[in-house]
């Protein structure tokens, strides 16, 4: 499903050369609910950004469905985040202007999903993390725990295989965090490959496989 | 599409302030080149408007005459050249005038003043109904020492104003005002200052009857640039002299101040395009500021799919939706703006103009509204685009 072979990134800051990830190999199967865990600066979201497709590596290669990403451009890079991989990251990230249905339809508005269609899958998505009494209300109106349950419905829009999560449970209360995981795993248990970065062995136990960072490394268990 | 606008409308909504100073300066911009261009065709008709009423006649003159400008007199006409020209076909009437500035006194006060000697019967021939005597009456055949007046002449040119039936001396000669004409304005504004005699009067004041100007009114307006051409021919031929006489038709007069008010406007245009251009650079400044907050959500939008397409559409409907509704403004301005300048240059002198508002006038400041706009969001809109989803994420 994902593959990241020799990953590598160095940072560029000024004359200095700051390495993120060091030679980095993983595979990781199809619905697999894998957790990557680090004290900050470990490199564990670079490796996130890189598996996302956010980001390129500076040398090595990510794999998705055995597509090398580095041979992509940026249109189709932004087509494999938009059709495969839904991300959920710790700020929420919703976007201030739009209310909660208009946010989880977004992605599927770049996909040119027409308008009412799209609102009636929001509309589910959002009955699905327990947030249809809310639809109109704007990110501001929201509790955080709610926020990052509309941004899991957003994830959602367009059906992705792969759910990447960055710290999803970092800004958020312990119990809410719980809940967060919680649907995080019925979304594994659809069928999805889900990759959850965080440092907090708690949240690392709900998954099938854990694995540890340290230096840009991913370290052997 | 929709929703894209929807979207940016969105984003617009927020900042409120800073988007209507934006699009007040589009709307600025676009109201200065509509109301210039208003009032230019308002004072174009208002000018070729009375030549069209003159379009069947052709003027001739000696020497290389120029539209507005001086001419240099190479002689005078004489009865052969009116007869010859009267046989041309296509001429309906051929009528020759005498001029010759003479000294005018009226209650001691002396000035200079343009004589013009005609026969009474030829003046409608030739004007027809377009100069209309104001007091009196017009010359007749069998007037003796009397004399039509201009408006300005009888109104301005003296400290007392004239009334019909005083006395004025032309020439040393005594001469009853036996009419005054209407005031023409405009292009017709020399007659304003002329005083007009019989043919046989105007003998006796100029000493000789040489004929300064022919003019012809012709069947056929089509034929008048033909007809003129034929009578240059003839009359060069009159006086073994190439290129002595100039006929000008009236539709050639209005051709000609048509490429003058062109350029006029072209002018105008470039004067307020500075202001369109002032009104771009606020634009992308506005643009700039705005993708620079944005950066945030741009990365998100990224991280979620976006493409770099769908960034740049959104940035550019934002920019060419403020511009649409800043020339829509501009629009409203300019023909408030283009009455209001009419009005001023009535009122300050006496002159009357109507601005003429055309709708592709307005269709063509909506359309450079929202060019402008496009293209001044376009540097903007790039920026976001390229932007790197990973960084723009983590702006904050």
């Amino acid at each position: 499903m994902i593959r990241a072979e020799n990953l590598s990134k160095v940072y560029r800051m000024g004359k200095i050369e700051v390495p993120a990830l060091r030679d980095v190999n993983l595979e990781i199967e199809k619905d697999e609910f894998l957790a990557i865990v680090g004290s900050s600066g470990s490199g564990k979201s670079t490796l996130l950004n890189m598996l996302g497709c956010l980001d390129k590596p500076t040398s090595g290669a990510v794999f998705i469905d055995d597509v090398n990403t580095a041979s992509l451009s940026e249109n189709e890079l932004a087509e494999i985040r938009r059709e495969k991989i839904g991300f959920i990251f710790q700020q929420f990230n919703l976007i201030h202007s739009l209310n909660a249905l208009e946010n989880v339809s977004l992605p599927m508005f770049f996909a040119g999903v027409g308008r009412d269609e799209r609102m009636k899958r929001a509309a589910e998505l959002l009955a699905k993390v327990g947030l249809e009494k809310r639809m109109h209300h704007k990110p501001s109106e929201l509790s955080g725990g709610q926020q990052q349950r509309v941004a899991i419905a957003r994830a959602l829009s367009n059906n992705p295989e792969i759910i990447i999560g960055d710290e999803p449970t970092g800004n958020v209360d312990s119990e809410t965090g719980n809940a967060i995981m919680d649907i995080l795993k019925g979304l594994n248990s659809e069928g999805r490959t889900v990759i959850v970065v965080t440092h907090d062995a708690e949240i690392a136990a709900h998954a099938h496989r854990v694995k540890r960072m340290k230096d840009g490394r991913l370290l052997e268990q | 599409m929709k929703d894209v606008l929807l979207l940016a409308y969105r984003d617009i909504k927020e900042r409120k302030a800073r988007t209507s100073l934006t699009l007040l300066g589009i709307a600025v911009g676009i109201a200065a080149v509509i109301a210039l261009m208003s009032v230019g065709y308002g004072f174009e008709k208002s000018v070729t408007g009375e030549l069209v009423e003159m379009a069947d006649l052709i003027m001739i003159l000696p020497g290389k005459a120029s539209l507005g400008g001086d001419y240099v007199e190479l002689g005078s006409f004489n009865e052969r050249d009116l007869k010859d020209i009267e046989r041309i076909s296509g001429v309906k009437e051929a009528v020759a005038m005498a001029s010759s500035m003479e000294e005018v006194e009226y209650r001691g006060e002396k000035t200079v003043v343009d004589i013009i000697g005609i026969e009474p019967r030829e003046i409608s021939a030739v004007f027809g109904d377009i100069v209309k005597t104001e007091e009196g009456r017009g010359l007749r055949e069998n007037d003796h020492k009397t004399c039509q007046i201009g408006h300005s002449i009888a109104k301005d040119y003296f400290d007392e104003e004239i009334e019909v039936n005083d006395r004025i001396k032309i020439g040393g000669s005594k001469f009853r005002v036996v009419g005054i004409l209407e005031k023409q304005g405009g292009f017709k504004s020399g007659i304003d200052s002329e005083i007009f005699v019989t043919s046989g009067d105007a003998k006796g004041i100029l000493g000789n009857d040489d004929v300064s100007q022919i003019t012809v009114r012709v069947r056929n307006i089509e034929e008048a640039e033909e007809i003129a051409d034929k009578i240059e021919e003839r009359i060069d031929e009159n006086h073994k002299l190439d290129d002595f006489t100039n006929a000008m038709t009236m539709g050639s007069a209005i051709e000609q101040l048509k490429t003058v008010f062109a350029l006029l406007r072209a002018v105008l245009i470039a004067i307020a395009s500075i202001s369109l251009i002032v009104a771009s650079i606020g634009i992308m400044n506005t643009m700039l500021m705005s993708v620079m907050e944005r950066t945030h959500e741009v990365g998100i939008m990224k991280a979620i799919g976006a493409k770099n397409r769908n960034v740049l559409s959104l940035f550019l409907m934002e920019s060419g939706m403020v511009s649409m509704v800043g020339g829509v403004l501009g629009c409203v301005l300019g023909v408030i703006g283009a009455n209001v300048v009419s009005f001023v240059i009535g009122a300050a002198f006496g002159e009357g103009i109507s601005a003429i508002v055309r709708a592709e006038v307005l269709l063509g400041g909506i359309a450079v509204a929202v060019l402008v706009g496009v293209l001044s969001g376009l540097y903007p809109a790039r920026k976001a685009s390229k932007m790197s989803p990973v960084e723009a994420v983590r702006y904050e």
